[in-house]
């Protein structure tokens, strides 16, 4: 191999060790477990692919698997789109101060633990207490149930979901916006374009990389959601809030049924896995410079 | 030098936004200073009676010791942070620039770590940790954060920009390959870095059930468990979770500002724009 | 980047520096609990534990766990041997059940406490006949606490409250006060409907049983024609009925605790832990304990979840372990340490105490504890068949569907789970 093969290899390698030690061996062992049932007294028995038939037909998984999907929708195209708005706002303002001060504050959301983001959410949200219920009835309407509602709870998580990851992806496009050099701009100008085409033709195609890399973080950590849910409707009411992370935590611990809890965890490995695969190749576009 | 603006307007909903998103933070920093009678009275009064009241402060401070706790994160997760940094920047070179055997398969494989719920693996991984002896000490409660995905990620796409004949140019210079990573590339994109930085501090910061499954001793918790016992299978007290969460952001506040000189300062001064 | 690289280091240093040494430690019996809101009970532990340490020469170290997350904690240290605590609180069916972590306690010690612990609570601690945990909580079992100052309001005698579930419908909504667009702004009973299924489950309990119903069959084997019967089809109805129909109770509200705390709720189910919890919180609100109303039957003193204290099989202090409850299973410790906390004592000579007669739920105590014992559910797969009997409620309160239906699907399913 030549040096700078070998160097690249070397360079990468003690992330993939690290990785490969801390997470893909006790993943390994996780998925194994797949294929083992405990019985009653804590011994394991192999029963071979019966889990997978069970999880994978049964109801509840399939609700926790539909909520899952419905909060997903509401909240990653909401926090892409709302971050690439404000990172855009942002780039507009001309005082560096006011630019730093408002991200600032857009990013603060991410400086807090999720449990304690949750339960403030929670308190926000409150039917009796909460201050939005109170804002409401200034505006004249009646106030809401929102945790406690089997229409509004998702909405709502969704929106404590939005909330926290906001100024995270915010960030992260304000900086490639400032990469982007003046004269792409300049030239478009010259040319006679106006500001939505060159947002059209020059920003969002530049900024692809990124917008790919955002849409599939927030796919990744919104599927995972658990904290927020944890913490506030454990699930409910009546399983409407039940993720499928819930439901492989209760499953794992409340119902020590280890081996259906693993294979909880390869379904959602293996789609999260093809999902991220179809969004890299359908989205990720060359940029001709 | 820059797009066209559209000036007020555009300001004037981008501070909007940002109002509304401080809000519940505001909120919960209100919260802490009220009594437990103050937060649950009807009509809602938005600000405590008495704005110098840190009872519940002092509390949380008693019940347990949470300047341990302030520490003990502090340490934890400036650890998580400069490893992170450390490999993360290594391996981003060597994705970003670099063709070698297993190149896709270790790509997709760091990002496939994200996929793998860490519910799931969080009893294999304390066994693991417990055979090791590593129970209840720092290096257990850092092991599953010290290189994050994210960071591997955030680095290749950075180091990805930055313009590949400066690399060629101090090769033919007789540069050596970690010389030019340490010399030529680092320095390209310190903006990446901090950021990397602080975000995986933040997160580190924040991390709850990792810290609760590995730590035994009350000298060894972390702020995150500090502020759960606050709430128990009964109820939560608000006040005392509101007084913790504003102790808990206020150290992470400071990180976050003095980083993000650096961030500005990077991108204003590099002259890698293109 | 020269700086990094020293903070690195410092870091590292300091690490190890700061890594707890694990020699020169005194012997000492590591205690796991996850009972945070009871910290003066959990310290009794360590101060016994001193004193016990002058003749065995072990201490006793308490680790509070929080309760959120409990479960996975304790399953992968048990699971783990080394780090496993020696002694620990949680439920008997599960870790001695389902699981085989638990030692057998010693046939002088099972005596001690089969002999000295009321009839409801004897079989707590107990799996398939043999004793493994010692029950911690005898007030774990619902009593009927009513805002006296609201009974007053609505023309009701708070001495003489409702002893049968129509007459306590009837009460009920004479406490309601209905605002101009019919909704209640103050309701009778505070109703628990939010959170984990398996705590709706919990507070349904009692009225299942005081309509004669029960969740499984007696060898809790199946549960088709119990969870699914008559009877259980007429508590959710009356249940849900609270809700729906003559709206005394509300799912609008928030936690039934904050509820009767703030005198919106006149009445509220809770257990003997609550007055303490009402006495700091809402310290105005003026407040009785009675037994619960009965139906059919009565209620009496049941629970889903009896915390015992067990100790692992896997502990290499095993025989101290033992040494340290043999230490404190006496009236006196029990007292002391219940009384320390405001709780009810375990020992059935304790219930005569001047501490417990000077409670105010010492009436309401001995009414309760005089009922037949009700129907006991401790299975190892206790929290998944509450969870799906609880779906069950829950959608009946929400009005997600008819009592029957949701019941017979409630059953079926927590047959699938029985059988699995």
């Amino acid at each position: 191999m030549d040096r700078q093969r070998r160097a690249g290899l070397l360079f990468v390698l003690p992330a993939v060790i690290y990785f490969g030690g801390v997470f893909l061996v006790p993943l390994l062992e996780s998925v194994v477990g797949s294929f083992y049932r405990t019985v009653p007294g804590g011994v394991s028995q192999f029963v071979g692919t019966r889990l997978y038939v069970k999880v994978l037909t049964d109801p509840t998984f399939w609700q926790a698997v539909g909520n899952t999907v419905s909060l997903l929708v509401m909240s990653v195209p909401a926090t892409v789109g709302l971050a690439l708005a404000v990172a855009l706002g942002l780039h507009r303002l001309r005082s560096l101060k006011a630019r730093s001060a408002w991200a600032a504050m857009y990013f603060l959301p991410f400086s807090v633990s999720l449990v304690a983001a949750a339960l403030v959410w929670q308190w926000i949200y409150d039917p009796v207490y909460g201050v939005l219920n109170h804002a409401l009835a200034v505006l004249g309407v009646p106030p809401l149930k929102w945790l406690q509602s089997l229409e509004l709870v998702r909405p709502s998580l969704a929106a404590v979901n939005v909330w926290a990851r906001l100024g995270f992806d915010t960030m992260i496009f304000l900086a490639a916006l400032q990469a982007i050099p003046a004269e792409y701009y300049e030239a478009a100008a010259i040319d006679g374009a106006g500001a939505w085409l060159a947002l059209r033709r020059i920003t969002l195609p530049l900024l692809n990389p990124q917008i790919v890399m955002v849409a599939i973080l927030e796919l990744i950590f919104n599927f995972k959601i658990f904290d927020t849910v944890y913490a506030t409707t454990q699930g409910g009411p009546a399983g409407a809030s039940q993720t499928v992370i819930m439901l492989l935590y209760d499953t794992a611990f409340k119902y020590f049924r280890l081996g259906d809890a693993s294979v909880m965890a390869v379904f959602v490995f293996v789609s999260l896995l093809l999902v991220t695969l179809l969004q890299w190749r359908l989205f990720r576009r060359q940029v001709e410079y | 030098m820059k797009p066209p603006r559209l000036g007020w307007l555009t300001a004037a909903l981008v501070a909007a936004g940002a109002l509304c998103v401080v809000f519940p933070l505001f909120w919960m920093a209100v919260t802490s200073l009220k009594t437990v009678p103050e937060i649950q009275r009807l009509p809602l009064h938005v600000f405590p009676d008495r704005w110098s009241n840190l009872d519940n402060y002092r509390e949380v401070f008693q019940r347990q010791p949470f300047g341990r706790f302030l520490l003990n994160s502090a340490l934890v997760a400036s650890v998580a942070a400069l490893s992170s940094a450390v490999v993360s920047s290594l391996a981003g070179y060597g994705f970003a620039k670099f063709r070698f055997p297993g190149h896709a398969v270790f790509f997709f494989g760091i990002v496939g770590i994200l996929m793998v719920p860490f519910q799931s693996v969080v009893v294999p991984l304390y066994l693991w940790i417990n055979r090791l002896g590593l129970l209840d000490t720092y290096p257990g409660i850092l092991a599953p954060d010290l290189v994050s995905v994210f960071g591997v990620f955030l680095m290749r796409q950075a180091i990805e920009v930055v313009p590949s004949d400066y690399v060629d140019a101090a090769r033919i210079d007789g540069a050596s390959e970690f010389g030019i990573f340490w010399r030529v590339i680092l320095p390209a994109v310190k903006p990446a870095i901090a950021t990397l930085v602080i975000v995986k501090f933040m997160w580190t910061w924040n991390e709850l059930f990792w810290p609760l499954v590995v730590v035994n001793s009350p000298t060894m918790k972390v702020v995150t468990l500090g502020l759960v016992s606050f709430t128990n299978m009964y109820f939560i007290e608000y006040n005392l979770v509101t007084a913790a969460a504003v102790v808990s952001v206020l150290p992470i506040l400071a990180v976050f500002l003095a980083g993000q000189k650096w961030i500005v300062r990077g991108v204003v001064m590099s002259g890698l724009k293109g | 980047m020269r700086g990094a690289r020293t903070i690195a280091m410092a870091a590292v240093v300091a690490m190890a520096l700061a890594a707890p040494s694990s020699w020169a430690q005194p012997k000492k019996l590591v205690f796991w609990t996850h009972w945070e809101q009871n910290p003066e009970f959990n310290r009794f532990y360590e101060t016994r534990g001193k004193d016990f340490a002058q003749k065995s020469g072990y201490e006793v170290q308490v680790v509070t766990v929080p309760y959120q997350g409990y479960e996975a904690k304790y399953l992968a240290a048990l699971m783990g041997k080394s780090g496993a605590p020696d002694i620990f609180m949680g439920m008997t069916h599960h870790w001695c059940g389902q699981y085989d972590f638990c030692d057998k306690m010693p046939a002088d010690l099972a005596k001690i406490w089969d002999e000295n612990l009321p009839k409801y609570i004897v079989n707590v601690g107990k799996w398939k006949g043999v004793r493994y945990g010692i029950p911690i909580e005898h007030g774990n079992f619902q009593q009927m606490y009513i805002d006296t100052e609201l009974f007053k309001k609505a023309g009701l005698d708070p001495d003489r409250p409702p002893k049968m579930l129509d007459d306590w419908l009837a009460a009920m909504k004479k406490l309601t006060v209905l605002d101009a667009k019919g909704e209640p702004t103050q309701v009778g009973f505070a109703l628990r409907h939010k959170g984990h299924p398996v705590g709706i489950t919990d507070k349904f309990l009692p009225f299942a049983h005081a309509f004669g119903a029960r969740m499984l069959s007696p060898n809790l084997e199946k549960a088709t024609t119990f969870a699914n019967s008559a009877e259980m089809v007429a508590a959710l109805q009356f249940y849900a009925d609270l809700v729906n129909k003559h709206k005394v109770a509300s799912i609008a509200f928030p936690t039934p605790e904050d509820a009767f705390g703030q005198k919106r709720a006149a009445t509220i189910f809770r257990e003997s832990w609550f007055f303490g919890w009402v006495k700091k919180n809402a310290p105005d609100v003026a407040f009785k304990v009675y037994a619960l109303p009965c139906g059919k039957a009565c209620p009496g003193a049941g629970n889903l979840f009896p915390w015992t204290n067990m100790v692992a099989k896997n502990s290499p202090h095993k025989k101290a372990a033992w040494d340290f409850m043999r230490f404190i299973s006496n009236a006196k410790d029990d007292l002391d340490q219940h009384q320390a906390q405001g709780i009810l004592p375990v020992w059935t000579a304790n219930l005569e105490s001047a501490y417990v007669k000077s409670r105010p739920d010492y009436q309401s105590t001995q009414e309760m504890l005089k009922q037949p014992v009700p129907p006991e559910y401790y299975h190892p797969k206790s929290n998944e068949l509450a969870t799906a009997f609880g779906e069950a409620v829950v959608a009946a309160l929400y009005g997600k569907g008819q009592p029957k239906p949701l019941l017979d699907e409630a059953a079926a399913k927590m047959d699938r789970i029985l059988k699995d």
